[in-house]
């Protein structure tokens, strides 16, 4: 406070529209005078009311004051609704607030005095002096009536005015307990008034939102989980917890379950989970919950607590581990009519490039078919036929086996691999399709088969656990591509599930001296799959011992990356628990060192949007580095990671990269491409397009390599026809190289792949959670990508099909109660955000009708289109079950 | 005994019995004879571990109902192929080569362009190259000297390498006997060899050739180059002024487009060309005199050569200054209303046939629109002849000079082959080979780096901007069987 000064004239400045009326202290009758001319007759009234109120509230007798300050208080309240402009009667008693505050100092304590208190804290709202609270000082002397008579914007006054002096108080350690008290008036208030999240707002900034439960009702707590969800991805540290379990609270105090389930699998918490089972009844819901696990891609095992009945667990354990999906799948492809195999020449269409390319090559060059089989996989996945790998084998000559041969020596492990790719997710035809390819007597062929059964298994658990059973004996076998084939099968088929009977097998690997580097490397990184997101203690220690045994020469070696990376993947998501290890990383041979260290920070805060890491690894990438260090490549992998959790973000970080493309080094210039292939992945941004496309023309081939397949990425899944003209062209630009070529090949494939059913994002639910054997897929693949000649265009060319981890169908099928497919209205557009909003605002725009099932873009939502039926979760992306709806009646 | 349901593929066989006390290998006969799957290759999996042949029921502990998966099945198991197939990655060279449909480019040896577009542009003539495969020391006439001899086998090995590789070829050995045989090549500036007319190096390259390739020996003693790229001109002189008249006949490898500001075509400039002033002492006047010489093409070439003459010495500059004048030419060049009145009347007859024969395939295109009244009859017919006419119309231009009583001259050339040139001086800028290949591809010879390139953009080579213009086009004249 500056007591010196004289209180009429301190709050300039405080309000908007104060500077014009600004008095000068030194004659404000001059002024008023010449404003009184002005007044109409109403206004001059008023005026000389309240004035003479001013007076009368002075006057020593009791009564006279108390009659003064009641009708100045009708004047107040009465005006106090208008919004944009200071209220008449505010605006004639600002003169005399000093006055008046001069008075009540010298009034002796009374119910008069509190009164008096009411009218000055009201006043204070436009004459108080930035930062000195007084509205708020004579609210907590006044009466405790209730606030919100004073009106909207006074309340919102007193609720900033509160968090300052919290802040304050917190410091000097100060009790609270008055300003709570006002807390909860306001909480009610706003929580009445539609104003959830000013309520939210203030909560959090008196850190405490516990009081939220008791103020939600049925008519505002989907507006209030709303906004504090979305606020949680701006919130740092511990907070953004805090305001995701109060949002879970609120749900499951409102029976909002699917909402519920959500949050809980974004707080990784199975407890949650399993509290959300015990206490929905409704074995339906739980359909629909198993399907929502199902999508996020955890293993969950339910028990008898969560569903009595043996048989409806059955059920609901055969939706969770997925064996529903091939179908589903399927018949979104026979509803869009799409079942028809397509070759790579289909994809390529090399008719309509010009003279160009293709100048009719007699003889089979191994790469462009390598290329053909990975395009023909990516293409076909999940379909079950094709027409290269899947022909029907006639008896004599068997012709299903040529295209196997037509590729050379490990590039036939790809081509046995694929056709687990073409038999995704159907485990029992995938199987005995496969089977004819163990009883080879060439290794690259059974490392292939073995490699194709975990692809088919990828996501699908099953009881009999086929995947271990059969790959289990070959990871010890002698040829190291047959083991690396089984070794990353398991990877692939049960990543995320933590099992311990795997871990056995494969840890020994890491930690055995005559193991080959790239088996050590894949079983590194396959043990990081199926561990990821666990922190689990003991196999980080065999990774770092593994890390720690390799001698110099192999720290050099190109698949050394997939130690670090492996380890990194343990800690997928989970911030600070990586720092135990960071810490021992710290001691390891200085090759690896900072690689190891920017791959763990990258994945440990990979999707949490924090700004602070985003700062640490941007200073790493502004270095510029002797030749020979790479651990610019995943910090700048690293950006992508933590910044693609959120629109805002992934904005921010485009612009930050493209910084980067002008002034950084050319190591760092060649994982600009793939960072932004991450942040944009299936989702073809026109912006980002062009920048990919621009850089697909580089001088430096690595760079051009990586935004080739990069474009292949942003684009993937969806058809987009500017991306595959853009690739249409390069390749017939590339023609002559060989290497360029076989990228723009698989970027191909990638843009077309599932035939455009696929998505390869991780992020689901409306862009809210984040799939973690996904993201540890395509983080794989990027970091194979950063070194692409001695991995992708050399032999390990198979860890393209880590990307299985990522492919989901992007569809929205509706499923009547007994899961079959219902087809339905919907009405597809692109999302809008309607957080904060009051009512119930339209969540999409521009849409199309459409009947189940669906395609949804990035971007995109979709909403039931009839009250036939009701939808039993709220996000309708996958499988939604419908539910008819009681009262719906047929017009 | 527990009653167990297998899993097979997309069948479920239920209530199989197991006998404990007997080995698997049974049990696994019992589904042998379910589904047809020999034991060996059968894959029974059972908790994340398969049912080995002599295990113990016991161990593994299979309760009553419980589910098994069994993999397998009695397909055909996969075989390499007898024959092993050969990939292009480990294929020689020289395979890859031929497999690419075109041949190799040339490394520029420093400002050497002229010579590897020129020598791109001769390469295209397959025979020329047929020529000079023939071409052996014995072949060698006396009155060849030594350096003459050498250019052309440098430029046999030339273009047999050129054949040969995929990757550039470097012209050295070529170019140091070039030079050897012709100094002016060699002139320096700032110690760099200079850019030169490629023109010059084509005149001189090809006159080096032509009297190489005379072949003494040969019955037909023709000149092969001249027999391939040889115009005969016949030219008549008149004096204005006395009215006297004169006619010569000389031989060129090439016509000259003249470029003046009326010439936008080059049929046109060659008109132009062909038409000049000359002074000459007249015998009547008994001084010299201006004479206007008209000429006329006599005799045509298989391989007419134009030379767009867009080189002025400018004395101002002291320097060759360009033309940049656009002068548009065409993909087919009919060149009938340049030739004398005998070679008209010769030619008159192979171009009625030709005539016929587009006749017919515009024929079809114009029955087949007004036809629709028209008996199918009618429409088969035209479509038969149609063919006919297409496969007489494909000479084969080796079978062409073996039977030459068969296949005549019509005066109708197509464009083969464009040497360009960018910049603003014969001495500066750049030159480029378009060469069309055998497959009717084009291909853009830039040194080291051919690149393919559509027809259309052959013809935007008109001049007219500081993009590559047209400076010497090679037409190879169309045939017709009679």
């Amino acid at each position: 406070m500056a007591p010196t000064q004289d209180p009429n004239s301190v709050g300039g400045g405080a309000k908007k529209d104060e500077a014009t009326l600004k008095v000068p202290s030194k004659d404000p009758k001059k002024k008023d005078e010449k404003k009184d001319e002005d007044l109409s007759e109403e206004d001059l009234e008023l005026k000389q009311n309240l004035e003479l109120y001013v007076e009368r509230v002075q006057d020593p007798n009791p009564e006279l004051q108390k009659a003064a300050l009641e009708s100045m208080r009708q004047e107040i309240r009465a005006s106090t609704s208008s919004m944009t402009s200071v209220p008449k009667p505010l605006k004639f008693l600002r003169p005399h607030y000093g006055t008046l505050k001069a008075f009540h100092e010298t009034m002796a304590d009374s119910d008069l005095k509190k009164y008096l208190s009411d009218i000055l804290s009201v006043l204070a709202l436009t004459m108080s002096a930035d930062g000195e609270r007084e509205s708020l000082r004579f609210r907590l002397i006044g009466t405790e009536g209730d606030i919100g008579s004073w009106g909207h914007e006074y309340v919102r006054n007193l609720a900033g005015e509160i968090a300052q002096e919290y802040t304050k108080r917190q410091s000097e350690e100060a009790s609270i307990d008055d300003l709570m008290e006002l807390v909860q008036q306001i909480v009610a208030f706003h929580m009445k008034h539609n104003a959830e999240t000013e309520a939210v707002d203030l909560l959090m900034d008196v850190e405490d939102l516990d009081l939220l439960l008791e103020h939600v009702d049925k008519t505002n707590f989907k507006r209030t989980c709303n906004y504090l969800t979305s606020a949680a991805r701006y919130l740092p540290g511990p907070d953004d917890m805090l305001v995701l379990d109060i949002s879970y609270m609120i749900y499951m105090k409102f029976e909002e379950y699917p909402n519920a389930l959500q949050i809980a699998l974004f707080l990784d918490n199975t407890q949650y989970v399993k509290q959300v089972f015990t206490s929905c009844t409704d074995l339906l819901k739980k359909k629909q919950f198993c399907y929502m696990i199902a999508r996020h891609g955890i293993t969950f095992e339910l028990d008898d607590e969560m569903v009595a009945d043996d048989d409806d667990r059955e059920a609901l354990q055969d939706i969770v581990n997925n064996t529903k999906l091939s179908e589903g799948y399927l018949t979104l492809a026979r509803d869009i009519e799409v079942m028809e195999a397509k070759t790579p020449e289909d994809i390529y269409k090399a008719h309509l490039l010009d003279g160009r390319a293709s100048s009719g090559a007699s003889v089979d060059s191994a790469r462009q078919n390598l290329a053909a089989t990975f395009v023909n996989a990516f293409v076909n996945a999940g379909f079950g036929q094709d027409k290269l790998m899947t022909v029907p084998s006639d008896s004599t000559t068997g012709s299903s086996g040529n295209w196997l041969f037509k590729n050379k020596e490990h590039g036939k492990t790809s081509a046995a691999a694929s056709l687990g790719m073409i038999q995704l997710w159907d485990v029992d035809s995938g199987l005995s399709q496969l089977d004819k390819y163990f009883h080879s007597n060439d290794n690259p062929i059974i490392a292939g088969a073995l490699l194709g059964v975990g692809i088919v298994n990828c996501g699908i658990k099953n009881d009999c656990d086929p995947a271990l059973a059969l790959l289990g004996d070959y990871i010890d076998k002698e040829d190291s591509s047959v083991r690396i084939g089984a070794i990353m099968g398991l990877g692939i088929s049960y990543a995320g599930s933590q099992n311990d009977q795997i871990r056995n097998k494969l840890s020994p690997i890491l930690n055995d001296a005559k193991a080959p580097l790239d088996v050590i490397a894949f079983a590194s990184l396959s043990l990081g799959m199926i561990y990821v997101g666990s922190c689990n203690e003991e196999v980080a220690q065999s990774i770092i011992f593994a890390l720690m045994d390799r001698s110099e020469a192999e720290l050099g070696d190109a698949l050394t990356r997939f130690l670090p990376l492996g380890l990194g993947l343990l800690y997928l998501g989970k911030q600070e628990s990586v720092e135990a290890t960071a810490e021992v990383s710290k001691t390891f041979n200085e090759k690896i060192r900072k690689y190891c260290d920017m791959t763990l920070l990258s994945c440990a805060y990979a999707g949490t949007g924090n700004v602070l890491k985003v700062q640490d690894l941007l200073a790493q990438c502004g270095e510029h580095l002797e030749k020979g260090d790479i651990h610019q490549g995943p910090a700048v992998l690293g950006l992508a990671m933590v910044a693609m959790s959120e629109e805002l973000g992934v904005d921010m970080e485009i612009r930050s990269l493209e910084r980067m493309l002008q002034y950084g080094e050319q190591n760092i210039r060649r994982a600009v491409p793939l960072a932004l292939g991450l942040l944009c992945i299936s989702n073809p941004k026109v912006t980002v397009m062009d920048t990919l496309s621009r850089l697909s023309h580089d001088t430096d081939s690595e760079v051009a390599m990586s935004a080739i397949i990069s474009l292949g990425l942003i684009g993937a899944g969806t058809n987009n026809a500017r991306i595959a003209g853009m690739l249409r062209n390069l390749s017939s630009y590339y023609y002559k190289d060989m290497s360029l070529l076989f990228c723009v090949r698989i970027a191909q494939g990638l843009v077309h792949m599932g035939k455009g059913l696929l998505t390869l994002s991780p992020f689901h639910s409306e862009r809210f959670l984040l799939s973690p054997t996904a993201l540890a897929g395509i983080v794989t693949l990027l970091h194979a990508c950063l070194d692409m000649k001695p991995i992708i265009l050399g032999k390990y060319h198979y860890v393209l099909y880590f990307l299985v981890l990522a492919m989901q169908p992007r569809m929205m099928l509706t499923v009547d109660e007994n899961l079959k497919p219902l087809s339905v209205p919907v009405r597809v557009g692109q999302a809008v955000d309607v957080v904060g909003q009051a009512g119930r605002p339209k969540t999409i725009t521009g849409f199309q009708t459409h009947s189940t099932p669906v395609l949804l873009a990035a971007g995109e939502r979709a909403e039931l289109a009839t009250d036939k039926y009701i939808p039993l979760s709220p996000i309708l992306e996958g499988f939604i079950i419908l539910k008819e709806n009681p009262d719906y009646r047929e017009e | 005994m527990p009653t167990v349901s297998v899993k097979w593929q997309k069948k479920v066989l239920d209530g199989i019995e197991i006998d404990v006390s007997l080995p698997p290998y049974v049990f696994k006969a019992q589904l042998y004879d379910l589904t047809g799957v020999p034991p060996e290759r059968q894959k029974i999996m059972v908790k994340g571990g398969l049912l080995k042949d002599d295990g113990d029921w016991a161990a593994i502990g299979v309760k009553d109902g419980q589910k098994l998966m069994m993999m397998g099945t009695a397909d055909e198991i996969v075989k390499a192929p007898e024959k092993a197939i050969v990939f292009a990655e480990d294929l020689p060279e020289e395979a890859l080569a031929t497999n690419l449909g075109y041949s190799a480019g040339l490394v520029n040896l420093g400002n050497t362009c002229y010579m590897n577009s020129t020598v791109q542009c001769l390469k295209s003539v397959p025979e020329l190259k047929s020529a000079l495969s023939n071409y052996s020391l014995a072949a060698r006439s006396n009155d060849v000297d030594q350096t003459s001899h050498m250019l052309t086998v440098a430029t046999r090995e030339l273009f047999g390498e050129l054949d040969r590789s995929v990757n550039a070829v470097s012209p050295s050995q070529f170019w140091m006997v070039l030079r050897k045989k012709y100094p002016q090549f060699s002139q320096l500036q700032n110690g760099m060899h200079m850019q030169q007319d490629a023109e010059e190096c084509w005149t001189q390259l090809l006159y080096t050739l032509s009297q190489s390739l005379k072949a003494p020996t040969s019955s037909e003693g023709a000149d092969a180059v001249k027999a391939l790229f040889g115009v005969n001109l016949q030219s008549r002189l008149h004096c204005q002024e006395s009215g006297e008249e004169s006619s010569e006949t000389e031989s060129v490898y090439s016509l000259k487009c003249h470029i003046s500001h009326e010439v936008n075509h080059l049929h046109e400039g060659l008109k132009h060309g062909l038409k000049g002033e000359l002074e000459k002492t007249s015998p009547a006047l008994g001084r010299t005199a201006l004479y206007v010489k008209e000429s006329l093409i006599d005799s045509l070439p298989r391989y007419l050569t134009v030379q767009f003459v867009r080189f002025f010495w400018k004395r101002e500059s002291n320097q060759k200054a360009k033309i940049l004048r656009k002068v548009d030419y065409p993909l087919v060049l009919d060149i009938f209303d340049l030739c004398s009145e005998d070679l008209r009347k010769k030619l008159e007859a192979p171009r009625q046939k030709l005539r016929e024969e587009e006749g017919k395939k515009l024929g079809l295109q114009t029955s087949a629109k007004s036809g629709s009244k028209d008996s199918d009859v009618k429409m088969t017919d035209a479509e038969a002849s149609a063919n006919g006419s297409g496969e007489s119309s494909t000479v084969n231009p080796q079978e062409g000079t073996s039977s030459e009583k068969e296949t005549h001259m019509t005066g109708i050339y197509d464009l083969v082959a464009v040497l360009t040139h960018k910049g603003r001086s014969a001495d500066s800028g750049h030159y480029v080979a378009w060469v069309k290949q055998e497959s009717g591809k084009w291909i853009q010879y830039d040194d080291d780096n051919p690149s393919m390139q559509r027809e259309e953009d052959i013809t935007k080579l008109s001049g007219g901007g500081d993009w590559h213009m047209a400076y010497i086009t090679m037409y190879k004249a169309r045939f017709v069987s009679m």
